[in-house]
């Protein structure tokens, strides 16, 4: 039954073991030497990733800073609402799906929104940096008081996602204060990639003065820091505490800085009751410090509505009108000045001595010039005139004599003086130049330098300008020749009260005509509204001395190309109507200039509302300052109504 | 046999391997104690429970001399293979693998005991076959029937599939070759061919989508969850462990669940990461000592058959603990094997116990003719 002792086989084997221990050994060495390498030198490393694993920072949303008026009222403020997030590696495979078909039910989502979560959730599992999927990234925005606690509910089936409590934007004025405050929007992926500081589905301003104070008015986040298992779900207390140290838990945000701007809201609101156009821009400025007032351009569009949940087919809506509600007409958009230029003309008139106060120009109903003859609005001709009636009623054929005599350049030189052909510095964004033609820039197929005079004269042909600019220049007439920086803000105070910062007027250079150049266009402009037979004598107020210019800026025909339907071909073929006044007329507080695109007359479509705004400002004025100070009053009654009726500006 | 010679037989246990063992199984089960903290079953009392269960049938089975074993090889081997086939029709299907069978209410994992079979299979083969003798070596073709003997286990676990247990029960049976009268020229020879083969259809005939259908086929946990997380996280675990360790229970990468399977394959980041460097220097340590022990004793073995068995279960030690070590620090690709007497799992305690109970039966008996 016992096998043969095998002494040679044995004798083989007893040296292979003693080599097979040498391997052993030498192997479990390298193990030895590994755990050094992994525990010893590189250790430091591995435990700050394994502090990583656990630890789970929480952003805690910086209260944003709010914008007061001039007042000290809110204009926007934060509401306390919720965000959801989801972070795609604690749900996978079966249990993201579940998850999904979970938030699509308690949060009612659409198909669209399905698709756009999902394909969140992919391109951050994909993501070539493996940490990306710890990031949690936003699914909804600002979700209702009973969704949020639906989710409450069901937040243990869902360790993935987050409720972040985030304070949202409320706009007061969200339609009428559109573009001077702008909105908020989720930071772009183009956006977080060039910009560390910004973190995933963090709303940034967009447009106005939320996105050019974005810095002041954003804070700073806080972090909260907690302990979570594998699956991303929170720790007991306990754990808790002994995973993190107490001054890491939770690192509080710092709010941002509050804006005062020089708007008032009342007035805001006046202006943009007063504004019946369809599209255009009401501005009002101080005239002394070229603090705005109030700045309505229309269309407009919904900030809390752009702030907060738009579906795609909504902003293609708004990007694909024809009105473009995007665009900030008051400083972004150019017109023909048309008639409230010729206060300019007279400038230039007076400045280069072609004509004086007193000196007159016959208006036989046109001008002519070589083969072409320019036509006055009133075809039967003013008869002899001078700049006051000139101004008042409007008569074209003064200025292009007036115009033709200066020449192009003078007039361009003149216009550049006012602050045309330049922006007006309002530090709020992107803003236009205008157009101001000279003899360098014009071509000969669009005619003579001298044809060029006499349309530029009366603000038609080639020169076009803002809203604002016609504000500042109004404002330079009105306040003796002070070319002013419009302002929108007044101060930046830190969140408990204390002012960082304040903006004072700036006077940017004097206009550079004489004193009493100004003050015969005053007494114009006031004859404009004041007098019969004045283009504006229509929308004098009673009880507040005023002047202004009205004005009627022809629209360059529209091609037939153009497929749009009748209706709009008409009202796209409608002059813009203008008017730009100044209260009171003998020592000018404010300056209102409106614009009524495919208006009509000026004297129609825009004076009555700016004298509505005017009126406005006083009576807001007489409420807050109380006593109230009297009124000016107007300097002559109304004798000939009728005339003004039927005067027509061009 | 009679009372006096049993006695004796009791100073000759190698009762240092004994001590070994019993150290590394404590320290085993106080380790699962820690990495099942928030299991709802006490897992770790389970295993104790394997563990005297274990030591109990290697009691038992001490009376009998290991030659039996001989006889029972083949009967052995046959039932082993016929378990490991029908863990192909009927094994539990677990994370896209059958690995287990179920009878009543216990789990047997069938390749476990297949490396004890394949080991016994092989002793006995090369005990009894005569060409060595007669050649003075094996050759290349004299080898062709213990590599069927080898293969066909092998095979049938790739096709669980399990990539851990096939490779080491193939290093088992090639380290046991080894110790036979091979030529070191033709040990190299094979080692060499195969390598060079097995490296040339991987780059050329495999597209990279089929290398990776290979390796999710060969290992679907690995890549179950995204492909490197169970190495990113057990290298973490072990790393962050430092000098002395964060403390039982402590570990946040075992008991905050980042660490895979942290109660069978990556038992020893458990270990490494609440124990730190000298504890895991210290397990290493034992180890070692317990396959030294295996190969002292088949140095000394009384016959061919006894030292080649515990060269075998040296090997099944070694290849163990070095490949599951390894993987868990990220020295190898993570392949599921488990670390004897530490990782969870009745079958692989059982199996390590028999192993440690054929080498005490090999040592009691060295000196008997």
């Amino acid at each position: 039954m016992l096998v043969r002792r095998d002494a040679d086989d044995l004798r083989e084997i007893r040296p292979r073991t003693q080599l097979g221990a040498l391997i052993v050994v030498c192997a479990m060495l390298v193990l030895v030497v590994r755990l050094y390498q992994l525990q010893i030198l590189r250790g430091e490393v591995y435990i700050v990733q394994s502090i990583a694993n656990f630890r789970k920072t929480l952003f805690v949303p910086a209260d944003r800073g709010v914008i007061k008026d001039r007042k000290g009222r809110t204009l926007v403020e934060n509401r306390p609402s919720f965000d959801v997030f989801l972070t795609p590696a604690f749900c996978k495979g079966k249990e993201r799906d579940e998850v999904l078909d979970k938030l699509a039910l308690y949060l009612r989502l659409g198909n669209e929104d399905v698709e756009r979560i999902k394909l969140d959730y992919q391109k951050s599992w994909f993501s070539k940096d493996k940490l990306e999927r710890f990031k949690p990234f936003l699914v909804l925005l600002d979700i209702p008081r009973d969704q949020v606690d639906v989710l409450e509910a069901h937040k243990t089936e869902m360790s993935c996602v987050n409720l972040i409590p985030t304070p949202h934007r409320q706009y007061h004025a969200p339609q009428s204060l559109g573009h001077v405050l702008g909105y908020m929007s989720e930071v772009t992926p183009d956006e977080l990639e060039d910009s560390p500081e910004f973190r995933r589905g963090q709303t940034i301003g967009r447009r106005g003065l939320e996105r050019r104070w974005e810095r002041e008015l954003r804070g700073a986040d806080g972090k909260q820091n907690i302990a979570v298992d594998a699956k991303g779900r929170e720790l007991d207390k306990d754990t808790q505490e002994a995973l993190i140290p107490e001054p890491e838990r939770l690192v509080p945000a710092t709010p941002g800085n509050n804006l005062v701007l020089s708007i008032d809201e009342k007035l805001q609101k006046a202006a943009d009751t007063a504004f019946i156009g369809r599209a255009g821009a009401a501005v009002v400025m101080e005239a002394k410090t070229g603090f705005i007032l109030a700045m309505v351009s229309r269309p407009s569009f919904d900030s809390n509505k752009m702030s907060g949940r738009i579906s795609r087919a909504e902003l293609k809506a708004i990007s694909d009108d024809p009105l473009k509600p995007m665009l900030n007409r008051v400083m972004n958009e150019n017109y023909h000045p048309g008639s409230t230029f010729k206060s300019i003309t007279s400038a230039l008139g007076l400045e280069t001595g072609v004509v004086t106060p007193s000196s007159t120009i016959f208006c036989g109903g046109g001008y002519t010039m070589g083969n072409h003859r320019w036509r006055c609005d009133k075809p039967q001709g003013h008869g002899p005139l001078d700049l006051r009636h000139a101004l008042s009623h409007s008569c074209d054929v003064y200025y292009y004599t007036v115009g033709d005599r200066a020449g192009l350049d003078a007039l361009s030189d003149m216009a550049k003086k006012f602050g045309y052909g330049q922006p007006t510095g309002l530090d709020l964004g992107r803003e236009i130049s205008g157009y101001l033609p000279d003899s360098k820039s014009i071509t000969p197929e669009s005619g003579s330098a001298r044809a060029h005079a006499i349309n530029a004269s009366i603000g038609q042909g080639e020169i076009n300008v803002t809203p604002l600019q016609q504000a500042v220049a109004y404002a330079a007439i009105a306040n003796g020749g002070d070319i002013v920086r419009p302002q929108i803000v007044k101060r930046i105070e830190s969140p408990d009260g204390k002012v960082l910062r304040e903006f004072p007027p700036e006077v940017v250079r004097k206009v550079g005509v004489k004193d009493s150049t100004l003050a015969v266009i005053r007494d114009g402009l006031d004859a404009v509204v004041n007098e019969p037979g004045g283009t504006g004598y229509r929308s004098r107020l009673p009880d507040i001395h005023f002047a202004g210019k009205t004005g009627t800026a022809q629209v360059m025909k529209l091609g037939k190309q153009q497929k749009l339907d009748p209706t709009t071909v008409a009202y796209l073929s409608r002059d813009h109507a203008w008017f730009a006044a100044y209260a009171p007329a003998e020592d000018a507080e404010i300056v209102v200039v409106v614009l009524n695109e495919h208006g009509g007359w000026g004297a129609e479509a825009a004076a009555p509302a700016a004298s509505k705004i005017v009126a406005a400002y006083f009576k807001i004025m007489r409420e807050e300052t109380a006593p109230p100070p009297a009124p000016p009053l107007v300097a002559a009654p109304a004798k000939e109504p009728s005339v003004a009726t039927s005067t027509v500006v061009q | 046999m009679s009372l006096g010679v049993t006695e004796k037989k009791l100073d000759n246990l190698h009762w240092p391997l004994v001590l070994c063992t019993l150290i590394i199984c404590s320290l085993g089960v106080w380790n699962l104690a820690s990495a099942t903290k928030s299991a709802p079953v006490l897992l770790a009392l389970v295993q104790f429970r394997w563990m005297i269960f274990g030591a109990v049938a290697v009691a038992v089975l001490l009376i009998v001399d290991y030659r039996y074993l001989q006889t029972f090889a083949w009967p052995g081997y046959v039932a082993a293979i016929g378990l490991l086939g029908s863990v192909a029709f009927f094994g539990k299907r677990v994370l896209g693998a059958r690995r287990w069978l179920q009878i009543g209410s216990l789990q047997i994992q069938p390749s476990e005991f297949v490396k004890l079979a394949v080991i016994v299979i092989l002793a006995r083969w090369f005990t009894r076959d005569e060409t060595g003798a007669r050649k003075g070596y094996y050759g290349l073709f004299d080898l062709v029937r213990p590599f069927v003997l080898i293969l066909i286990p092998c095979a049938l676990v790739m096709k669980q599939p399990d990539l851990g247990t096939a490779v080491v029960t193939f290093a088992i049976a090639m380290t046991m070759v080894m110790f036979a009268k091979v030529k070191w020229r033709d040990l190299i020879v094979m080692l060499a061919t195969g390598a060079a083969a097995a490296v040339f259809a991987w780059h050329r005939f495999l597209k990279d989508y089929q290398k990776q259908r290979v390796l999710t086929f060969l290992n679907p946990e690995a890549y179950a969850k995204g492909a490197g997380y169970h190495a990113i996280q057990s290298v973490i675990a072990v790393g962050s462990g430092q000098w002395s360790g964060k403390g039982w229970g402590e570990g946040t990468q075992n008991q905050l669940a980042f660490l895979p399977e942290q109660h069978t394959d990556f038992i020893f980041s458990v270990w490494a990461e609440e124990h730190g460097f000298l504890g895991a220097v210290v397990l290493i340590g034992l180890y070692a000592f317990l396959v030294l022990a295996a190969l002292d004793v088949a140095a000394n073995a009384r016959d061919k058959f006894g030292s080649f068995l515990s060269i075998g279960i040296a090997a099944l030690f070694f290849w163990h603990a070095f490949i599951n070590m390894g993987m868990v620090t990220g020295l190898l690709p993570v392949v599921g094997v488990p670390l004897p007497l530490f990782s969870y799992g009745g079958s692989s305690v059982v199996a390590d116990m028999l192993g440690i109970g054929i080498l005490l039966n090999v040592s009691l008996r060295r000196f008997m003719f």
